[in-house]
């Protein structure tokens, strides 16, 4: 805003030419936002979720009737993930945010950008097993004294979605162990079925595999005890030692993969998985609404990762879909709380988990009945479910090329050395961090 | 490649051919009927076809529905469904975006027509003194720094002065457009004579008015220049609104596009004609202004 | 630029100068100072500001939000045992290279070609600037979906599986897309500035060449060529400095993959400072671009120079 007063001591002409430019500018810019100055209150709301755009514009007109006083903008932004950090640059946290509750979010709740919301009466009404999920990520204040900085707001699945149809075509049932799955695969394939449509192309959809084949076979605290030796220089874990045969069974499975897998992208597969195309379909429940934008009637079923030859030891890989947070600083708390105890009210929660193929995190909820996710809901119910081990490792680890990486080549080996020097590298800048301190 | 290598030899015997005739004629780009090299011609219309074939088929696949894609997607559309516009128009906020992008270029144009040259009149009148000459290279220096080393302090900046708006973009342009500008005007203001100017301050001009009564006019093939690069940039940016503009209603153009880039159903002849409705507004002014706007480019690199 | 400061003194030291001029030449200083001064703050304020601030937390151990430490050089030590970095300046220089040579041969090709003898050339001059004006973003959406679905079926259809496979999905050649479509796009510019150095040649040179007997490719090398010098110097650099900063078209087509083979530089940082938490230490990755950027930049000028007087 310098340029209009460091025009004055020049032309007349500049200064008219500036003054319209900035008028216009201005007016155009109060165009774009409706601040009203009636005692209404105004919450900004960031929404990281495109597909989900409509639910929450209808949530927001059903809050804003019941409550005249507040009005709730919706923030849908291109790039979520580059937009929250440039909010926080900009030290303009928004009042309540939407974020999906990964590694990323861990980082941001260390950092104490979210307000504690471990009084609000709606953190009682959550399955503590998915909270325990959203914990385990980090909040503010590190140990102890754990601050709830996210509510669980809708959770997903990860497993294997089929085709019912082309199964009971090929006369093959679920697998419930490794060596059913491979012999569900063979059998598709000496049938002309592809068993797997991949789409490589989108180098993440490598990943929800991997997280189920490691998050089972690592042993228990492996990331709290690799966190640990990496700042002692001990080193009794390593991903070299422990995710070998996690490693080996991707390359396995995807093995089985179409032709050209590395090809297809992430819309690719979930127009072919509606069409029929494959037996199966390596990808959890929020793939659902997208297979089903491409075909209502798509025939399609669930089943958790037979990972080893034990069908009890089968869990469901679950995350926190959509969080809610809000912001620390927030000047309208408690308009921001009203909202999201409206968000967290089991009838607007159940709703959106049926519109989204989500299940809810609610203690009490009713459960998601929809037929494609019934192979997993049991699992979720009875909560035997673990977090997506990706949420483990620091965003600096290109966790998702390498595997990318892995399922073209096949190259287990340099796989895990590149996953253990690649952490080890981020572990040691983040040491030096510390040592700063 | 090669082809191409050994062809740029083609086209000299026909030039020769018109010198002889017209040993006066500086330019040969008369078009004149006699010595046409239709093979050459032949070939460079082949060549145009990698441009257009992109182009027809943003188009052809911006008029289908889904399940006429497959293929090679070159087919014409069996039947056409205008409505993928119409669905582009609403995903995308396309008014909305439009008005934001056009305030943005339009603004980031004229501030940086009008402050540039001035600047650069400035020091290229007083390249003998050490200051405007140190200021020369200081704002050279600028076009060798990479963007993202001042992507998170602007962003920051930008915020704290509630500048991170449209207006503020404006400015940024005008700011990080000088570097090149300034290169640009004063190796152009340099073939000017100072004698205009000396005809007019006995006159009694004052600097002021010398600037914008005779070196300004003078600028105009500059300002076409610089006026068409800034555009094009302004117009196509996408980093630089992503992280400065707060207001999610003042979304430009090109981050409305990110819509169709998410982890969900894509629709590709909606994505499309979206593509095709956020290009054609700079292509039909380009189509309109043609010759002006290369002839602008080529005369400003010329001096 | 010695011209003119020689041209800018002449008044003030002919003789004779009536007084109100000379009065309002000793003014003269005061007003440019008002011209630029303006301009050098905010400049300084939006670009030097915020190239220092980034200089700074090259040092700290700042996450793009909340508190930082000063960490010393250990950032940029880190960084020098980096692979991943250090992969993304071989595939940035690599690409840069290649582009660059390619962009001016071609468009050298094709200016050569519309400033000849031919037919409609208006209108192909047109053609050919098109690219230009279209956002490199949304060209490189639209080339994803040609080399995923198109070519693809193209070359199954010609009979060719061997090559139907999308180019940006193989980790050896997914480089190649991108280069065809920087090429395709950035091409445009330089026909026109090309265009523009060709038409400063007079037609005589090319008439007493023929006289001589000189063939074509000579006539391209001993005239045209030297002549364009200073379009191809200011061409060559401008291009390799900007093909090193390549970024939308990477975002657009391949976002760094398969695995990690198409990171450009400014990808790493984008992606590491700002989506990875990890800003001071891509922030010192960021001032070795810079310098690296510098250095290149003039070497380059200092060798094409020289090239240039040779032909001379």
């Amino acid at each position: 805003m310098q340029s209009p007063s460091s025009t004055r001591p020049r032309h007349r002409r500049v200064r008219r030419a500036t003054a319209v430019l900035v008028a216009a500018a201005t007016l155009a810019a109060l165009s774009g936002c409706t601040a009203g100055d009636d005692g209404q209150v105004t919450l900004n709301f960031f929404q990281f979720k495109p597909e989900a755009v409509s639910d929450f514009a209808a949530i927001i007109d059903d809050f804003e009737a019941e409550n005249p006083g507040i009005r709730v903008i919706q923030n849908s932004v291109p790039d979520p993930d580059t937009a929250i950090r440039t909010l926080l640059v900009k030290d303009k946290v928004p009042d309540v945010l939407t974020l999906n509750v990964n590694g990323n979010y861990g980082e941001l709740a260390r950092a104490c950008i979210f307000a504690d919301l471990g009084s609000d009466p709606a953190a009682e009404t959550v399955n503590p097993a998915v909270q325990d999920i959203v914990q385990s990520l980090g909040t503010c204040g590190a140990d102890g004294a754990a601050e709830v900085n996210a509510l669980p707001f809708a959770s997903n699945a990860s497993g294997i979605l089929y085709n019912p149809d082309i199964f009971a075509a090929n006369g093959v049932e679920v697998p419930t162990t490794w060596t059913e799955l491979v012999a569900a695969a063979d059998t598709f394939q000496a049938n002309g079925v592809s068993p797997f449509f991949c789409t490589v192309k989108d180098s993440w959809t490598a990943v929800p595999a991997f997280v189920n084949l490691g998050g089972t076979l690592m042993p228990d605290g492996f990331f709290d005890t690799l966190r640990e030796e990496s700042t002692s220089g001990a080193g009794t874990v390593s991903f070299a030692e422990d995710f070998a045969d996690a490693a080996d069974k991707e390359v396995t499975l995807f093995d089985y993969c179409q032709d050209n897998f590395a090809s297809r992208d992430y819309n690719a597969g979930n127009k072919a998985f509606a069409d029929g195309e494959s037996a199966m379909y390596l990808q959890g429940s929020y793939a659902i609404p997208a297979i089903r934008a491409n075909n209502p009637d798509a025939a399609i079923g669930s089943f958790p990762y037979p990972v080893t030859d034990d069908a009890d030891a089968r869990v469901v890989v679950s995350g926190v879909d959509v969080g809610i947070m809000v912001g620390r600083n927030t000047p309208h708390a408690a308009e921001a709380q009203k909202f999201v105890d409206y968000l967290m009210s089991p009838d607007v929660v159940s709703a959106y988990s049926e519109a989204q193929s989500t299940f809810s995190p609610l203690k009490d909820a009713e459960p998601n009945n929809d037929p494609a996710l019934a192979g997993l809901e049991p699992y979720f119910t009875a909560g035997t479910i673990i977090g997506f081990i990706d949420h483990q490792i620091p965003a600096a680890v290109p966790l998702v090329n390498l595997l990318q990486t892995l399922v073209i080549t096949g190259d287990t080996e340099t796989f895990l050395a590149d996953l253990d020097s690649e952490w080890d590298k981020v572990a040691a800048r983040t040491t030096t961090q510390r040592q700063g301190k | 490649m090669t082809d191409t290598l050994t062809n740029t030899t083609a086209p000299l015997p026909a030039d020769t051919e018109a010198a002889a005739r017209a040993p006066r004629t500086r330019r040969r780009l008369d078009g004149g009927n006699g010595g046409t090299n239709w093979w050459l011609t032949a070939l460079i219309a082949v060549c145009s076809l990698t441009v257009l074939i992109p182009l027809y088929f943003t188009i052809v696949t911006a008029l289908k529905t889904p399940d006429q894609l497959g293929g090679t997607g070159f087919e014409l559309p069996t039947s056409i469904r205008w409505e993928n516009f119409a669905d582009a128009y609403q995903l995308t906020n396309f008014p909305r975006a439009l008005m934001n992008t056009a305030l943005i270029t339009v603004g980031a144009v004229f501030l940086t027509l009008l402050t540039n040259s001035l600047v650069a009149y400035a020091i290229a009148r007083n390249m003998h003194k050490k200051f405007f000459k140190g200021l020369y290279f200081y704002f050279l220096a600028a076009i060798f720094v990479p963007f993202p080393i001042i992507m998170l302090p602007v962003v920051k900046e930008t915020a704290l002065l509630g500048i991170d708006t449209p207006v503020g973009l404006i400015l940024l342009y005008t700011v990080y457009g000088l570097s090149f500008n300034i290169f640009i005007f004063v190796a152009y203001i340099n073939s000017i004579p100072v004698e205009l100017e000396e005809a007019a301050r006995l006159d009694g001009a004052s600097t002021w008015t010398v600037f914008w009564k005779v070196i300004f006019p003078l600028l105009s093939p500059m300002n076409a220049t610089v006026g068409i690069l800034t555009c094009v940039w302004a117009w196509n940016d996408f980093l630089l609104p992503l992280v400065v503009l707060s207001d999610p209603s003042a979304q430009t153009l090109p981050l409305a596009q990110f819509i169709f880039q998410g982890q969900f159903n894509t629709n590709y002849p909606v994505a499309f004609a979206s593509y095709l409705m956020a290009l054609a507004p700079l292509l039909i002014v380009y189509v309109i202004a043609q010759k002006w706007v290369v002839s602008g480019v080529t005369r400003g690199s010329v001096k | 630029m010695t011209a003119t400061a020689t041209r800018a003194k002449t008044p003030a030291a002919s003789p004779g100068t009536p007084a109100r001029v000379r009065s309002s030449i000793a003014r003269t200083p005061r007003t440019f100072y008002w011209m630029v001064v303006p301009a050098v703050v905010i400049f300084f304020g939006l670009h030097t500001i915020p190239v220092l601030s980034g200089m700074f937390f090259s040092l700290t151990n700042y996450a793009g939000y909340g508190t930082w430490d000063l960490v010393g050089f250990s950032n940029y030590i880190n960084l020098f045992q980096d692979d991943r970095v250090l992969n993304s300046y071989g595939f940035t220089f690599g690409f840069a290279i290649v582009s660059t040579l390619l962009v001016n041969v071609i468009a050298l090709a094709i200016a050569l070609g519309l400033n000849s003898k031919i037919k409609f050339q208006a209108a192909f001059r047109g053609v050919f600037f098109i690219p230009y004006v279209l956002a490199i973003l949304i060209i490189g959406y639209v080339f994803n979906y040609l080399f995923a679905n198109s070519f693809p079926a193209i070359f199954t259809a010609l009979g060719l599986p061997g090559l139907s496979s999308n180019l940006l999905a193989s980790p050896d050649f997914a480089w190649v897309g991108i280069v065809i479509t920087t090429v395709w796009q950035a091409a445009a510019f330089n026909v026109i500035l090309y265009l523009a150095g060709l038409q400063t040649i007079s037609a005589d040179l090319y008439e007493a060449a023929a006289i001589d007997g000189a063939s074509g490719w000579r006539r391209f090398r001993s005239i045209t060529f030297p002549l364009i010098g200073a379009y191809f110097t200011i061409n060559m650099v401008l291009s390799f400095k900007s093909f090193l900063q390549v970024f939308d078209q990477i975002v657009a087509l391949t976002a760094g993959g398969p695995g990690t083979s198409t990171e450009s530089i400014a990808l790493v940082i984008f992606r590491g400072g700002f989506q990875g938490g990890e800003y001071g230490y891509q922030m010192a990755n960021a001032v070795v671009y810079l310098f690296v950027i510098i250095i290149v930049s003039f070497l380059q000028l200092r060798i094409l120079q020289r090239r240039e007087a040779s032909f001379s």
